[in-house]
């Protein structure tokens, strides 16, 4: 804990700065980097409910991400609960009614604050990486990840919750890591069995019946999905917000969230599913399987089942994992061909979000801390926007869009980068 | 290692009400195109396989190649009956989703205290 000194910096440089303190400065660029985060959540995610639909040609692709996106910001907004305590799953921030603990608030929050935007960034940064690659990943797992590297790098290994105190699923172990091995097993079982039946029951339908009624299925099942996810992840911006807000001393109700945190945050996910992550519908619609609407309805029933049965189960589930799961259950309840390979890189992603994640986030606030106060703050920022401007021109090499998400997963501009890394050498 | 027992015990509530909800909801909505299909008449095709049990109930159902019935063509009543019958289970089970998404946004719970749906506080 060398972070006092530094403290006492912030107050110092604050005149430089112009119109705002330091601390307002901070506050501004932390809720900033939130909602730039819920807006990477969106697109990220957009695949977890959308892609099958896609895929099957269920929904056109543009009205797929319409349709997501206002179930997104309906969701959002159904969320009355508030999440404040989010970040207490893994981290040691904040006391059981969601108020910052009492040491981190000197300065303004500005100890807290850093820390906040350090795993912000990290979570950012891996979502956009993650998306380059074409991989679905957990967004939650990445925020959480981040918050995990910075409260490590900020206060040291006791400032993380690893396991918890034993009462019940907790910490790191028990939020993170038990769920994204079970949840994915779960979905593909589901999502199998699932399948399976529909095709035993229907194999002597005509074809006609089984494509209109299934698509009709299979945007229902995936319009709860949508529905939920709004509800859910939206909540965790809010809640994280919130923290920022109540560190900064801007709010001090814990049993509430800001009208226009709500409003912001449910907007931002909106926005995000609405330009549609369509490097991840791709992978999840056209990647695993050749998927068709019988299984399309199968896969979103059985992630829309899972999710609201593990979210009342209070077994917190990530949708990606389970959306995920759930594709690849519907081509093995078929015995279809699944492109296992495919599959595998997206489990490599997931077991590496959570460290990766951390160490963007550890690698912030150590920058962060070591320049110290807004100007930290600032510079971090910078390095974020510099960071996302990169991957997306790199994304702009190889597009995808809704013109080309279904085109055949073969002899196509491939999802992942690595194919234009040897034209990277010429330029 | 506490966190992998609550995990497992929660991973197996979570696979019984998936399956319950995530495969069977589509079993039942299956069941409704199928039996839709039959009950426009016509919307089978000729399935020279020996059908499995639940083929034969279905054929006994809705009269359909089990000889019971002078023309497989025909729409069936009974058809389309089951199949809203089907329908409207699955749209019920859509509604309870509704529901829990809801009263989880609003901080309450659904339980089901002798089989009743109703709103507790978290």
């Amino acid at each position: 804990m060398n972070t006092a000194p530094h403290l006492g910096e912030a107050q110092a440089t604050a005149p430089h700065l112009g119109l705002v303190d330091a601390a307002t400065l901070t506050l501004v660029l932390v809720i900033a980097t939130a909602l730039a985060f819920d807006f990477t959540n969106g697109f990220h995610d957009t695949g977890n409910a959308m892609a099958t639909s896609i895929a099957t040609g269920a929904l056109k692709p543009k009205v797929a991400v319409a349709l997501s996106a206002v179930l997104n910001l309906v969701g959002a907004f159904l969320s009355v609960e508030v999440a404040l305590t989010i970040t207490n799953a893994v981290v040691n921030l904040q006391d059981e009614s969601g108020a910052p603990k009492a040491e981190l608030l000197a300065d303004g929050g500005q100890a807290l604050l850093l820390i906040i935007l350090a795993g912000l960034v990290g979570g950012i940064v891996w979502n956009l990486f993650t998306w380059l690659y074409g991989l679905p990943s957990s967004s939650s797992h990445a925020l959480l990840g981040g918050l995990v590297g910075s409260t490590m790098a900020g206060l040291g290994f006791g400032g993380v919750k690893w396991t918890g105190d034993g009462t019940k699923l907790d910490g790191v172990v028990g939020k993170i890591l038990l769920p994204a091995v079970i949840s994915p097993v779960i979905a593909l079982l589901v999502a199998a069995v699932g399948t399976w039946l529909i095709f035993r029951i229907t194999r002597s339908v005509s074809e006609r019946y089984q494509q209109h009624g299934f698509r009709v299925g299979q945007v229902g099942s995936a319009s709860l999905v949508s529905l939920a996810h709004g509800t859910n992840d939206a909540q965790k911006t809010m809640g994280v917000m919130t923290l920022a807000l109540i560190a900064a001393g801007r709010w001090t109700d814990t049993e509430a969230v800001p009208f226009w945190v709500k409003l912001s945050a449910a907007t931002a996910i909106a926005l995000g599913t609405w330009l549609g992550g369509w490097r991840i519908i791709r992978t999840l619609g056209k990647g695993l399987i050749e998927i068709s609407p019988a299984q399309g309805m199968a896969a979103e029933s059985s992630s829309a089942a899972v999710i609201l049965s593990s979210s009342h189960l209070g077994f917190a589930l990530s949708t990606t994992h389970v959306a995920t799961g759930s594709i690849l259950g519907s081509g093995v309840g078929r015995r279809a061909p699944v492109r296992w390979n495919v599959a595998g890189r997206m489990v490599a992603a997931w077991a590496i979000t959570l460290p990766s994640a951390g160490l963007v986030g550890a690698l912030m606030w150590f920058v962060g801390n070591s320049i110290g106060g807004a100007m930290g703050a600032v510079v971090i920022f910078a390095i974020l926007v510099a960071l996302s401007t990169w991957m997306w021109m790199r994304s702009r090499r190889a597009p995808i869009g809704a013109h080309n998400v279904n085109d055949a997963w073969e002899g196509t501009p491939s999802s992942s980068p690595s194919s234009t890394r040897s034209r990277d050498s010429v330029h | 290692m506490h966190n992998v027992i609550f995990a497992l015990d929660g991973a197996m509530r979570v696979l019984v009400v998936g399956l319950l909800f995530g495969a069977g909801l589509p079993a039942v909505f299956a069941l409704g195109v199928r039996a839709l299909a039959h009950g426009d008449g016509g919307g089978t095709e000729s399935n020279p396989e020996a059908p499995h049990l639940l083929g034969k109930v279905l054929a006994l159902a809705y009269g359909d190649g089990s000889g019971t019935d002078v023309n497989p063509q025909a729409p069936h009543l009974l058809g389309k009956v089951l199949a809203y019958l089907a329908f409207a289970v699955v749209v019920g089970g859509v509604l309870l989703g509704l529901t829990v998404i809801v009263a989880s946004g609003l901080g309450k719970e659904l339980t089901f205290d002798g089989g009743v749906p109703t709103f507790v506080d978290e």
